[in-house]
């Protein structure tokens, strides 16, 4: 079934994708609820997330490839931030996904981040949607790499990998109450650094704490990223037992609440954002009327 | 002031070619005026340049070239992103471009051409020119 769907992304028409997804990405918040529609069945989704730096982008490059021998259709979804003074951006990740680049099944799309400050990017439930109407089996995401407040690309995602180097240690602390949680796979990246084994040796122990609060799923610690070791083979498998892990045991209406919810956040976080913009005088009054007055311009945006 | 707000611009290096000081500091250049650039990297094929401008769905490709092959690789990067539906995406040109093969590059259809003597304000503000719809009569 794999090896069908990945015949039907050969075909794929990359030109009308590509103008779709700029649709989608530009679109107005008014124009993104008109244009709504939910996609039951979509690609899996495996959201790699992590500080800046630790080798995100390449190790994708080298998991998709695996993906892509797994028999899967693959879209990637990389994401980088745009600059909040000039709305610029460099959108780089795509350079270190240099010896996958090639291969006609995989759909390689860079995002800004424009307004979201989550991680991830303006309209990205939306562009996700879009790609589940595609012959793609999996959609590999790509987060800014903030490496907190990523509660976002954990709805959005069924398996979520953390992608730390041996200079994390000290951040472990600092993560424990953050993406530490939410994690389903960890990574330590970098691994012929010095300080990887320390650094492994601590996730682990965050993670037993965590096993406490659930007990069924033991997310590993894996190294990748020494010379002439077998690593990446190793996440690739971590990644399809967890995603049969995922299909075999989650309710999907807890599912599809959750990344509606955050759907929904996200535009309302967008429209408060464009009222604020277009009445830059909303804000000469104390909070309150402030307030008051936004939730007002919030109503009047009939639909 | 130039604004390339929204704009996604794609620049490439195709051909053997291991300088791209200047692609980066067009990318810099260009992302300081707002546009969101995606660079190839070193060494592209034509193919490979239009592949990606289609799957970015990019509102311009730039090409840098210092290798002297530029007559021959930017027409087939054209010729490839015709292949691919894609002629209409607008290509723009960088790098030792002899003044004798302007015209002729020009007349193959590229939006524009850059050289180094040229101030970044000017290049920025000429690709931001060439991306903005006229205003039709």
């Amino acid at each position: 079934m794999a090896a069908a769907s990945s015949k039907q992304a050969e075909r794929l028409d990359r030109r009308a994708l590509g103008r779709a997804l700029s649709r989608i990405a530009n679109a107005s918040v008014a124009d993104a609820l008109a244009g709504m529609r939910d996609s039951p069945n979509g690609a899996r989704r495996i959201g790699i997330t992590g500080p800046p730096g630790a080798g995100k982008s390449t190790l994708i490059g080298r998991l998709a490839r695996q993906r892509l021998d797994n028999g899967a259709a693959v879209a990637v979804v990389a994401i980088d931030p745009s600059s909040p003074h000039t709305h610029g951006a460099i959108l780089g990740d795509r350079i270190r996904m240099d010896a996958i680049a090639d291969d006609p099944r995989l759909f390689i799309r860079s995002l800004a981040s424009r307004g979201a400050n989550d991680g991830l990017a303006d309209n990205i439930a939306d562009v996700l949607a879009t790609l589940d109407g595609h012959p793609f089996d999996e959609v590999i995401l790509e987060t800014v790499g903030v490496g907190q407040a990523e509660y976002a690309v954990r709805s959005l995602t069924d398996t979520l990998v953390l992608v730390l180097v041996p200079e994390s240690g000290d951040q472990i602390q600092a993560m424990k109450a953050g993406m530490l949680e939410m994690a389903d796979i960890y990574v330590v990246n970098k691994a012929d650094l010095p300080g990887a084994q320390k650094v492994a040796s601590e996730l682990k122990a965050v993670v037993k704490l965590r096993q406490r609060l659930a007990a069924d799923w033991e997310p590993p610690v894996i190294m990748t990223g020494s010379p002439g070791t077998n690593d990446v083979a190793t996440l690739n498998e971590a990644i399809s037992r967890h995603l049969a892990f995922v299909q075999r045991t989650r309710n999907e209406d807890d599912v599809r609440r959750v990344r509606r919810e955050y759907h929904l956040k996200s535009l309302l976080t967008r429209s408060v954002a464009d009222i604020l913009a277009k009445d830059p005088k909303g804000m000469d009054c104390s909070l309150r009327e402030a307030f008051a007055r936004v939730v007002e311009s919030l109503k009047a945006r009939q639909l | 002031m130039s604004n390339l707000k929204g704009k996604r611009i794609l620049i490439a290096k195709p051909g053997l070619d291991g300088h791209d000081i200047g692609a980066k500091i067009i990318a810099l250049a260009l992302r300081d005026a707002g546009a969101e650039v995606i660079y190839t990297g070193l060494r592209k094929t034509p193919g490979f340049i239009a592949r990606v401008a289609v799957d970015e769905d990019v509102d311009a490709v730039g090409l840098s070239l210092l290798s002297g092959s530029h007559k021959e690789l930017v027409a087939e990067t054209m010729q490839e992103l015709r292949k691919l539906d894609a002629g209409d995406i607008p290509v723009f040109v960088g790098g030792t471009i002899p003044a004798v093969d302007r015209a002729e590059l020009m007349d193959a259809g590229v939006m524009a051409i850059f050289t180094a003597e040229m101030r970044l304000d000017d290049v920025v503000a000429e690709v931001a020119r060439a991306l903005t719809p006229v205003q039709a009569a």
